[in-house]
């Protein structure tokens, strides 16, 4: 009851501040936008595959499709944007006033916390379902081959946001700034975990060595393996929406990992933290 | 029972970075507060005040010492089931109206939504606030706020309700309606800790206070043991003819303040009879006497000053 009303409070706060609004205004333009592109044929390379008549040539032709639609930059741009607006989520409520009230109520500060991730995942789960839904329909629709492990993308993005949330969460109950929450995710985050991502593909690439010296690849591998992988995440992602088996589990493992680490520290913190 | 035992409660807070100073907000405060007691802190700004009420809600951590609500630690979560907190400048979300804010926060207190059904109104109309329930707060006064904050601590139905400031920003006929609703929890037997600037309120409904300056308790005990003066009684008269202000002087120990009042230290209420079955023997007109009292807002400046 009490972490269904705090789940409630959250979305009615992203409901007043317009939040959900917007989400939902920008991804309908969105859709509105791909509509437009998938009937006017501007999609050549669709095109092209799918005058290619043969069954086979379909799928292909659907699941290449798709897993653009699953790439690298839509995903950095719908979890920037979303950890963008669920940052202040955790600031706002450490907010002088009205933390005092809540932490009299008989509620643990753990289940705050997690109250509090769970709202913001679901806020997320909800908003990509409607995008990467409606994306679905509509290129299912328009070819006529509905690939149904698309829909596992939802969860993969909401998966991807969820782990780099619980680190915002963490940035925001240490600074209790939306602005700081959102420069440090932002600037720093996000760049570093591409940069990393970057250079293991490096390191794994037969010309490694020329650049790092030993002392720097070690520490660039460490960094790589204990920050989370939204990339790599990415593109186990894009292998289940084109039905490729998952070769390399590490990323998932690792990042699950990091969530776990810093859910635990977000609990940890607030529960010796005075108000 | 006690509802509230604290004991050597202690807490200090780092000053500034690196520097190793310590602020010390509380230093070993100890006192009880018993069931159906209406008690109030008392204390100048920086006196430590909200930081003990917080240290009971669980807002804040002691460093040393004790503190326990209804005989179990505050720290355990369940206990807050009992009890409801105004905080000073609370700050609800704007967004929602005041029967939101009700529902919300009830929810959070555990209450179902079948008994917020029934009590949500109740107690909106009880702070006088039931015709405002549908409006978006943003557009209440300070004072709409205050009683909807009461109503909101209220809600649970608890045993022991804190309130800092509870009629801050109320005019003077909302603040006596706050009152009558604070006697009215108290007639039911709940309990309430109090913590307020305004004396003359404290001292109208308080049943013991606390004074607490520089962290450190000053005094604690009944409104009327902290303002009693001793057995010093006042008596006003007609005029007294010049022998009659003899005998008061001489056999009494009296002092006068001019011709129609005058003061006498007296241990039994025999005594003040006599006083009185003189005065009428003498066929002065005696006009009303009463034991000196002095106002808690005076006793608290001179604590204060004598410790400072």
């Amino acid at each position: 009851m009490v972490l269904y009303a705090f789940i409630k409070g959250v979305f009615r706060e992203a409901l007043a501040k317009r939040i959900l609004i917007t989400i939902f205004g920008f991804f309908s333009v969105l859709i509105v936008l791909f509509v437009f592109a998938i009937t006017n044929s501007t999609v050549e390379g669709l095109q092209l595959m799918l005058e290619s008549g043969s069954a086979g040539g379909l799928k292909e032709a659907v699941l290449t499709f798709e897993s653009y639609i699953v790439s690298g930059i839509p995903m950095f741009m719908l979890v920037a944007s979303m950890l963008i607006i669920t940052s202040s989520f955790i600031p706002d409520m450490l907010k002088k006033g009205h933390i005092d009230l809540l932490l009299s109520k008989p509620i643990s500060r753990t289940k705050i916390v997690i109250g509090h991730f769970l709202a913001g995942t679901l806020l997320v789960l909800v908003s990509f379902t409607f995008l990467l839904g409606s994306i679905w329909i509509l290129v299912s629709a328009k070819t006529g081959y509905w690939n149904v492990s698309f829909l596992y993308s939802i969860l993969w993005f909401t998966a991807i946001f969820s782990i780099l949330y619980s680190a915002v969460m963490l940035i925001g109950f240490l600074s209790r700034s939306t602005i700081l929450t959102i420069m440090i995710n932002m600037l720093l985050f996000f760049p570093t975990t591409f940069l990393l991502y970057l250079a293991n593909t490096y390191f794994q690439s037969d010309q490694k060595g020329i650049v790092f010296g030993p002392v720097a690849e070690a520490l660039l591998k460490f960094f790589y393996n204990i920050l989370p992988k939204a990339w790599d995440l990415q593109d186990v992602c894009a292998q289940y929406v084109t039905q490729t088996p998952v070769t390399n589990t590490m990323p998932i493992i690792s990042s699950v990992l990091f969530m776990c680490v810093m859910l635990s520290l977000n609990i940890w913190y607030f529960n010796k933290k005075d108000y | 029972m006690s509802v509230i035992e604290i004991n050597s409660l202690t807490k200090h807070f780092s000053g500034k970075k690196f520097s190793g100073e310590k602020i010390k907000a509380l230093e070993k405060v100890s006192f009880n507060v018993g069931n159906g007691e209406i008690f109030g802190l008392l204390g100048p700004n920086g006196a430590g005040k909200t930081t003990l009420v917080k240290i009971l809600l669980g807002i804040t951590f002691a460093t040393e010492g004790t503190a326990k609500l209804f005989d179990k630690p505050v720290t355990n979560v369940s206990v807050k089931k009992k009890v409801g907190y105004l905080p000073e400048n609370h700050r609800f979300p704007n967004y929602l109206t005041g029967e939101q804010v009700i529902d919300y926060f009830g929810k959070l207190s555990g209450l179902k939504k079948s008994d917020l059904d029934k009590t949500t109104y109740k107690y909106l109309k009880m702070v006088g606030m039931d015709e405002w329930g549908t409006t978006k707060i943003k557009k209440y006064s300070k004072g709409m706020m205050q009683r909807l904050g009461l109503a909101q601590a209220m809600i649970s139905n608890p045993d022991l309700i804190f309130l800092d400031e509870p009629t801050d920003g109320v005019d003077p006929i909302g603040r006596k309606e706050i009152r009558d609703v604070l006697l009215d929890l108290k007639s039911q037997g709940k309990t309430i800790f109090l913590n307020s600037h305004l004396l003359s309120e404290i001292e109208l409904i308080c049943d013991k206070v606390a004074i607490l300056n520089k962290g450190e308790l000053v005094k604690v005990g009944s409104v009327e043991d902290i303002t009693s003066t001793g057995n010093k009684y006042i008596f006003t008269t007609g005029d007294l003819p010049e022998e009659i202000m003899n005998k008061v002087l001489s056999e009494y120990k009296g002092t006068l303040h001019g011709k129609n009042e005058f003061e006498c230290t007296i241990n039994t209420l025999e005594e003040v009879n006599v006083i009185v079955d003189y005065l009428r023997s003498q066929k002065i007109l005696i006009h009303g006497f009463s034991k000196e009292k002095n106002s808690l807002e005076s006793m608290f400046i001179n604590l204060i000053e004598q410790k400072n």
